[in-house]
């Protein structure tokens, strides 16, 4: 029994890899290798380059200072600290709010059962986020120190005791989040409150590291040695990577320890959690009339709805709605001075801080794409839209206007604080508002063209459509490489043209292809919908 | 005011449906039975514009459901077997939804939803989340969210799965009460008792091929209609 839950949470959270929603049909073992390397690629690429940086940076300094286990010590942090706060709201998710808890729970399976199957998604999805920093680290001491069998056994166990390790603290603190959302009222607004100020506490540690590094190698040996005197227990899982039996053995014995007391934590509240709905207030209905609203109004608001209903979704399709007014104000205050900088490296290429100023605010607006899993998050409601007079162009238009009502006025108040501290010409500071307008159009459509093209309609948890399809993946990666062709065009051959026609030729290219993809999504779009 | 003309469904390899031909007219009460499997759910979602089909043709009110499928839909009002409904909104918020999205006048809806819901006493819950409803409760709103509209024509699946008995004989009497208005509903059912009773007319599917429709009269004659059902599931 336990083979066959595990197999098929398996199969959930890799769904996209083996199943062709669009097709019907499971993928054939070349695609689902192809499809597995591209993942691969993305991760090791986008976020294994960084922290490999961060290895190299740290690795051979340490070392040479004769505090190695310092740099195990720091990366194993990392790797925690990614790997826990990056899946404890999806731990909370995949425990508690499965929603085939109830059948399940109904069937003659034991509870400890389905806990460990649950566990074993939580394990991979931890383990998924802590490699980005633990392979790196431990490649790249491998490396520079020139490893024996002794030092790489060290490293191969460091790494699986932090992975344990992420596992335990995403189940406690997953544990702690339900447990507040049983008495909670606003539930997904203050879940993602608390986890918007982790991402803020993560992101000022994250920038201060590159200071803290430069202290930490300036001074190694002196903060080694007080560490260790300190807190041994910290120098101990440090060694761990470096090979000593004696903290490898202490750190596997504390590591089962902590796994016995988590479990016997999870078996004893997991029933009464998964079964206990949340103690809402009853709201006592009063009768009032309602404002009629046309078909399409009615249809965003339903959107917007959806997406203000979940913290999940909130999070994780949502975050630039905090980040773009962030930026823009950041461009009133710090702007002028980082263009003076800007101008003076790129004096070859003028007004490349335009471009760059379009980067950022594009960049960041990736980050509100709600519209990619729209249509996956119809799941088994798909009925409603389906059978409601409205054409199915309209149910996606909605879902496109979600999109842009979240991301169109924050972009331009972006863009207008950059156009105001640009030291330019009035042209190129009124394409600059024009060609973000156009992008934030085109990332809406685009979101809304490929989550119809990739819809997961099949899901147990909402998590499965927010952030584990492939509409997502390529929504974000696809949306960020769009965000950087621009300026990375412009410095290999559009300066030639000078900033105001490059930023001329761009919008009516965003113009067209905003066109193009509307006409898709109201024909083809619109009869995959009908059809789904 | 419904016309089924040959239609077929198939679902890969499988014929779901075959050349199936009904005509369900205004005032009538149309039952739909048939085992699990037989094709009543695939009928019923083709009707509503859910499910494409191969062949044949289904107009309401004249219009083709395939060619005109906007047009059809203001004109009827479906109810699914497992009322899955958006979870996240509030049942008063759902039915304002769904008035928006068929433009029914704010006054004229305000007025349905206190019926209906004073009727099916759900008025108490309608600022409750939707997640928080039982089946039943779920029910109950598919059915005020489709009477708010007053479609034509009415197309449920299941429709009594889950109602208390009190909501059942209720909803029994706004279908007639419906049909006498000079609307009409076709529904499929398990319950041969209920389509006994409430149905003018009724069909019977077999492995997705019509066997027998009729008014009751002609398809059970003296029999009851779960004897004349069994005996025809038997050939």
């Amino acid at each position: 029994m336990l083979k066959f839950l595990i197999k098929k949470q398996l199969l959930e959270v890799f769904r996209g890899y083996f199943y062709d929603a669009k097709k019907n049909r499971m993928r054939s073992k070349v695609q689902v290798a192809l499809w597995i390397v591209f993942f691969i690629v993305l991760m090791v690429g986008m976020m294994g380059g960084l922290f490999t940086a961060m290895a190299l940076s740290l690795c051979e300094g340490l070392n040479a200072a004769g505090v190695g286990w310092l740099y195990y010590t720091l990366m194993g942090f990392v790797a925690i600290v990614l790997g826990a706060f990056g899946s404890v709201f999806s731990t909370y998710s995949s425990l508690y709010l499965a929603k085939d808890n109830d059948l399940l729970l109904s069937l003659p399976i034991p509870v400890r059962t389905i806990i460990i199957s649950r566990l074993i998604t939580v394990f991979l999805m931890g383990a998924m986020y802590s490699a980005v920093a633990t392979i790196p680290a431990v490649i790249v001491d491998w490396i520079i120190t020139r490893a024996g069998v002794v030092r790489i056994l060290g490293g191969l166990i460091w790494l699986l005791i932090i992975t344990v390790i992420v596992m335990l603290l995403s189940v406690t603190l997953g544990w702690v989040v339900a447990r507040i959302s049983l008495k909670l009222k606003n539930k997904s607004i203050v879940t993602t409150l608390i986890a918007i100020a982790f991402i803020g506490l993560y992101y000022y540690v994250y920038f201060q590291a590159i200071d803290l590094i430069r202290d930490l190698l300036a001074n190694a040996a002196s903060y080694g040695g007080r560490i260790k005197g300190a807190a041994y227990g910290i120098y101990l899982f440090g060694r761990t990577g470096e090979g000593d039996f004696t903290a490898i053995a202490i750190f596997l014995a504390v590591t089962a320890v902590l796994c016995v007391l988590i479990w016997r934590l999870l078996s004893r509240s997991f029933l009464k959690i998964a079964t206990t709905k949340a103690s809402a207030p009853r709201v006592r209905y009063q009768e009032k009339t309602h404002r009629a609203r046309g078909p399409l109004a009615a249809l965003v608001l339903k959107e917007l709805g959806r997406f203000t209903s979940s913290s999940n979704y909130m999070l994780n399709c949502g975050l630039g709605v905090l980040l773009i007014p962030a930026s823009g104000i950041f461009l009133l205050v710090k702007g002028g001075e980082i263009c003076e900088v800007l101008d003076l490296v790129f004096t070859a290429r003028p007004d490349t801080s335009a471009l760059l100023i379009l980067t950022m605010v594009f960049m960041l607006s990736i980050m509100i794409d709600n519209a990619a899993p729209a249509v996956s998050l119809e799941g088994k409601s798909i009925w409603i839209p389906q059978s409601l007079p409205v054409s199915p162009g309209t149910v996606l238009r909605a879902k496109m206007v979600s999109q842009l009502i979240l991301s169109a006025p924050l972009m331009l108040f972006a863009a207008i604080c950059g156009a105001v501290i640009l030291k330019t010409s009035v042209a190129v500071r009124i394409l600059l508002v024009l060609m973000t307008l156009a992008f934030s159009v085109f990332s809406a459509l685009f979101n809304t063209v490929i989550g119809t093209k990739l819809p997961v309609l099949t899901w147990t948890s909402e998590l499965v459509p927010i952030k584990q399809t492939a509409a997502v993946a390529i929504a974000l990666f696809g949306g960020w490489f769009a965000s950087i062709l621009p300026v990375g065009l412009y410095l290999l051959i559009g300066y030639q043209l000078g900033a105001a026609l490059y930023l001329a030729i761009w919008t009516v290219l965003l113009c067209g292809i905003d066109l193009l993809l509307l006409r898709w999504m109201d024909s083809k779009g619109a009869a995959i919908f009908a059809a789904l | 005011m419904l016309i089924i003309e040959h239609l077929t469904k198939r679902y890969g390899e499988k014929t779901a449906v075959d050349d199936l031909s009904l005509h369900i007219q205004p005032g009538e009460i149309y039952g739909f039975i048939g085992h699990n499997g037989a094709g009543k759910t695939t009928t019923l979602k083709s009707i509503v514009g859910i499910l494409r089909f191969e062949e044949g043709r289904i107009t309401i009110d004249g219009h083709s459901v395939m060619e005109e499928p906007v047009a059809c839909k203001k004109m009827l009002a479906y109810i699914p077997d497992n009322p899955d409904l958006y979870d996240f909104m509030s049942g008063i918020k759902y039915l304002n939804f769904i008035a928006d999205v068929f433009g029914i006048p704010a006054d004229v809806r305000q007025e349905r939803i206190r019926k209906y819901a004073d009727l099916l006493e759900l008025t108490n819950d309608l600022a409750q989340p939707i997640s928080a409803y039982s089946h039943g409760m779920k029910q109950k709103l598919a059915v005020i969210a489709a009477w708010i509209h007053s479609p034509k024509l009415i197309v449920m699946d299941e429709p009594f799965v889950g109602l208390d008995p009190k909501a059942s004989h209720l909803l029994k009497e706004m279908m007639r009460e419906h049909c006498d208005a000079g609307g009409a509903i076709f529904f499929s059912t398990h319950v041969l008792e209920v389509a006994e009773k409430l149905c003018d007319k009724v069909a019977i599917i077999k492995q997705g091929r019509l066997i027998k429709a009729g008014t009751m009269e002609e398809v059970k004659g003296d029999d009851s209609l779960e004897e004349v059902f069994l005996e025809l599931e038997a050939e």
